[in-house]
């Protein structure tokens, strides 16, 4: 961290209380109602989520963050359907997932959802364009197409040079981005990040928070981000805190589009920089 | 998915970890390889066991007799059944039944030049004649005038008649040739004796008639195959010819009623019943013995070797069977191992949102490819195998004293192999495959 941090720290207090919120309309994509998670340990129940509440909306960049074993894991992975609530709804693009079975929520995820990992987990046995390309092989799509397709997001995410390298073969700064290249190839609603920087140094980590920023907000996405660190979380547009398995409190921070456009330009040297690594 | 993508995706991973899979498809080509070559002896016994039975004659036909052929009718009270024609129009509309042959021997001398002996002739269908495979010369046409059929080693029964040596002493074949000098024939043999004992009063020889040759079966002089010893004419012109050369007197050699006379129609020493199919053999065979006539075919023999065959062949198969079960459990044993490898990957393609039949459909090809892969090898194993042991051992000839393949791997036994080995492949990849579809999606996420 250090001066970057700084930088990026002392921008947030100046953006502070500029209006962004009246330029769009907000349509609800992602509505949880009195979530509930319990887990049973021998007799004694451990409320991993006790009772949250909250509406996530088109084209917003969310960030969860708490700390370690606050629930925040957790809450991602019922709002993408790889746990089950204990009770409560979670109605994502007007549809109810918590009942749905798991082909159905296989089927949910494969329509509507990308997934970004802290450990990028990219199937080490195919290059960049077909890692890219996997989950649209899952809709039965055409090779050619989604190779095609897989190439447009890995010039997106600056990787035109590295588009035939083998997963190992990347740094783990190309790897996510190619593993964002495969959240966003789908088209999907919304992306879900757990820990996307969790196991880059810094200055990589701000180039993909921004390049993931830029991208959702160009698409219109939504984006939700799990994350232990505060600052890293100051970059969306709303941070929901959560502390022992309720929201703490949620935190409005508005980026105006100066602000990306200035960071458009940073865009260049990470370009660049993806191409040396 | 696309299976092509599937498809590649499962050998893809089979690439990944080459050893294991060599491994492992290694196991499957020892269980198919054993398998076909077990089966193969199998069935090459059993083939070359009917090839042997069928050197001794058509396997389709059943030979029919009468019981009351050889018994005087006066010394009997009940009605004699003896073969004649009416019955065997009976034989014939039987089901199953392609044809019917008679077959009525006489008694006569051959005389050619200097040569001479004394055989049987058997007057057959024109039908039978036609299965006669004939070496020299073609089958008469019906209707025609009698012509003779000779068997490839009757020349060797031919005697000088000067000398009385023949081709058992000599070594020397006689000098007779069927096709091309004229066969005088003797019918009338009582006749002929009389008048060979001598003295005075011995009556003159009877008639001596030339019989044009119509061909020789094939084969050399000392090939044996089930016509090479007779002598075969078409039945309606024997008949015609005894009626003429007998005349009024009774014809030798045909039964007499209660009073000692001839019968007015022919009665047969026994006769061929011809059957479709070999599986047909056994009913048709008890339809005619239900009917009173004694009836006799290979199928008894073969069917009592068979079921010995079809013992060895089960006992053999079952050796080969099993290696490929151990092989299935080695593939099985892989799978897992697979699948405990690649448990977070397995989560994360279930994240992205593979289908979980996709999952268990690329665990299944996985599987069944290393079968298939096994089985290919495993059956071109075979082959060569079968084809050293039939080329360069020689176990046919030790084992069953016959020339011909012991091993033989037909068509259908190639094309089930490599079936069977993907079906036990797939078999042994499906339990993994299942536990692969339920692997938790939530172990991709986890870090470790």
């Amino acid at each position: 961290m250090g001066e970057e941090s700084k930088i990026d720290g002392t921008r947030d207090e100046d953006l502070r209380g500029k209006n962004f919120g009246g330029l769009k309309e907000r349509v609800p994509i992602i509505e949880v109602k009195n979530l509930y998670k319990i887990y049973k340990v021998g007799d004694t129940k451990v409320y991993a989520l006790g009772g949250v509440d909250f509406t996530m909306y088109r084209g917003e960049f969310c960030a969860i963050v708490g700390p370690s074993g606050s629930g925040k894991s957790t809450l991602l992975n019922m709002l993408a359907g790889l746990e089950k609530p204990s009770k409560g709804e979670i109605v994502i693009d007007k549809v109810h997932i918590e009942k749905m079975k798991e082909n159905e929520l296989v089927a949910f995820r494969r329509k509507r959802v990308g997934f970004i990992f802290q450990s990028y987990n990219l199937l080490k046995t195919l290059n960049a364009v077909e890692n890219v390309a996997l989950p649209l092989s899952f809709r039965g799509m055409p090779r050619k197409k989604r190779n095609e397709i897989a190439r447009k997001y890995l010039k997106l995410v600056g990787l035109e040079k590295q588009m035939n390298h083998m997963a190992n073969a990347m740094s783990g700064g190309q790897q996510q981005r190619v593993g964002i290249a495969r959240a966003l190839a789908v088209n999907p609603r919304i992306i879900f990040a757990d820990e996307p920087t969790g196991n880059l140094d810094s200055k990589t980590t701000m180039e993909i928070l921004k390049l993931m920023r830029r991208i959702v907000r160009e698409q219109n996405q939504t984006l939700v981000m799990v994350t232990h660190d505060n600052h890293l979380a100051s970059y969306a547009d709303r941070q929901f805190h959560i502390v022992d398995g309720k929201i703490f409190k949620i935190e409005e921070c508005h980026h105006d589009e100066e602000d990306i456009e200035e960071e458009d330009i940073k865009e260049e040297d990470i370009k660049e920089e993806g191409i040396k690594g | 998915m696309r299976f092509l993508d599937l498809l590649s995706m499962s050998v893809n991973n089979l690439r990944r970890r080459k050893l294991r899979t060599a491994l492992t498809v290694l196991g499957v080509i020892i269980g198919v390889a054993s398998v076909v070559i077990m089966v193969s002896l199998g069935i090459g016994l059993n083939q070359l066991m009917l090839e042997m039975y069928s050197s001794y004659g058509d396997m389709t036909t059943i030979s029919v007799y009468s019981n009351s052929r050889y018994m005087d009718a006066a010394s009997s009270d009940s009605e004699p059944m003896y073969l004649t024609d009416e019955v065997l129009e009976q034989f014939k509309h039987l089901d199953h039944v392609d044809g019917v042959s008679p077959m009525l021997s006489c008694y006569v001398l051959f005389k050619q030049g200097l040569y001479e002996t004394t055989v049987d002739i058997t007057g057959v269908s024109q039908e039978y004649l036609e299965k006669i495979p004939l070496g020299q010369g073609q089958i008469p046409e019906e209707g025609g005038p009698m012509k003779l059929i000779y068997g490839n080693c009757v020349i060797q029964w031919f005697r000088n008649s000067k000398t009385g040596e023949g081709y058992w002493e000599t070594q020397k074949l006689p000098d007779v040739d069927f096709m091309n000098k004229p066969m005088f024939v003797i019918f009338d043999m009582d006749s002929y004796y009389q008048s060979q004992g001598g003295g005075e009063n011995a009556p003159k020889p009877p008639k001596k008639y030339m019989i044009e040759t119509a061909g020789v079966v094939e084969g050399g002089v000392d090939e044996y195959n089930s016509y090479a010893y007779s002598v075969y004419t078409e039945i309606e012109g024997l008949k015609a010819q005894l009626k003429q050369i007998f005349k009024k007197k009774p014809i030798p050699n045909q039964p007499t009623n209660k009073k000692g006379k001839p019968y007015p129609y022919f009665i047969y020493d026994n006769a061929v019943v011809f059957v479709d199919d070999m599986a047909n053999v056994t009913e048709v065979q008890k339809v005619i013995s239900d009917m009173g006539y004694q009836a006799n075919s290979q199928m008894e023999w073969i069917e009592q070797s068979q079921q010995t065959y079809d013992i060895i062949q089960m006992v053999l198969g079952g050796i080969g069977a099993i290696s490929l079960f151990v092989a299935a459990i080695g593939i099985a044993n892989t799978m897992m191992m697979s699948i405990y490898e690649r448990t977070k990957e397995i989560g994360v393609i279930k994240v992205l949102g593979c289908d979980m039949g996709n999952i268990r459909n690329m665990f299944l090809i996985e599987s069944g490819f290393i079968g298939f892969m096994g089985g290919v090898i495993g059956l071109s194993i075979s082959f060569a195998v079968s084809y050293a042991m039939n080329n360069f051992l020689g176990l046919g000839q030790a084992m069953m004293g016959v020339d011909g393949d012991i091993s033989r791997i037909p068509l259908w036994l190639a094309a089930s192999a490599v079936v069977f080995a993907v079906f036990v492949g797939m078999a042994a990849g499906f339990f993994p495959s299942l536990r692969a579809m339920k692997l938790s999606p939530l172990a991709a996420i986890r870090n470790e």
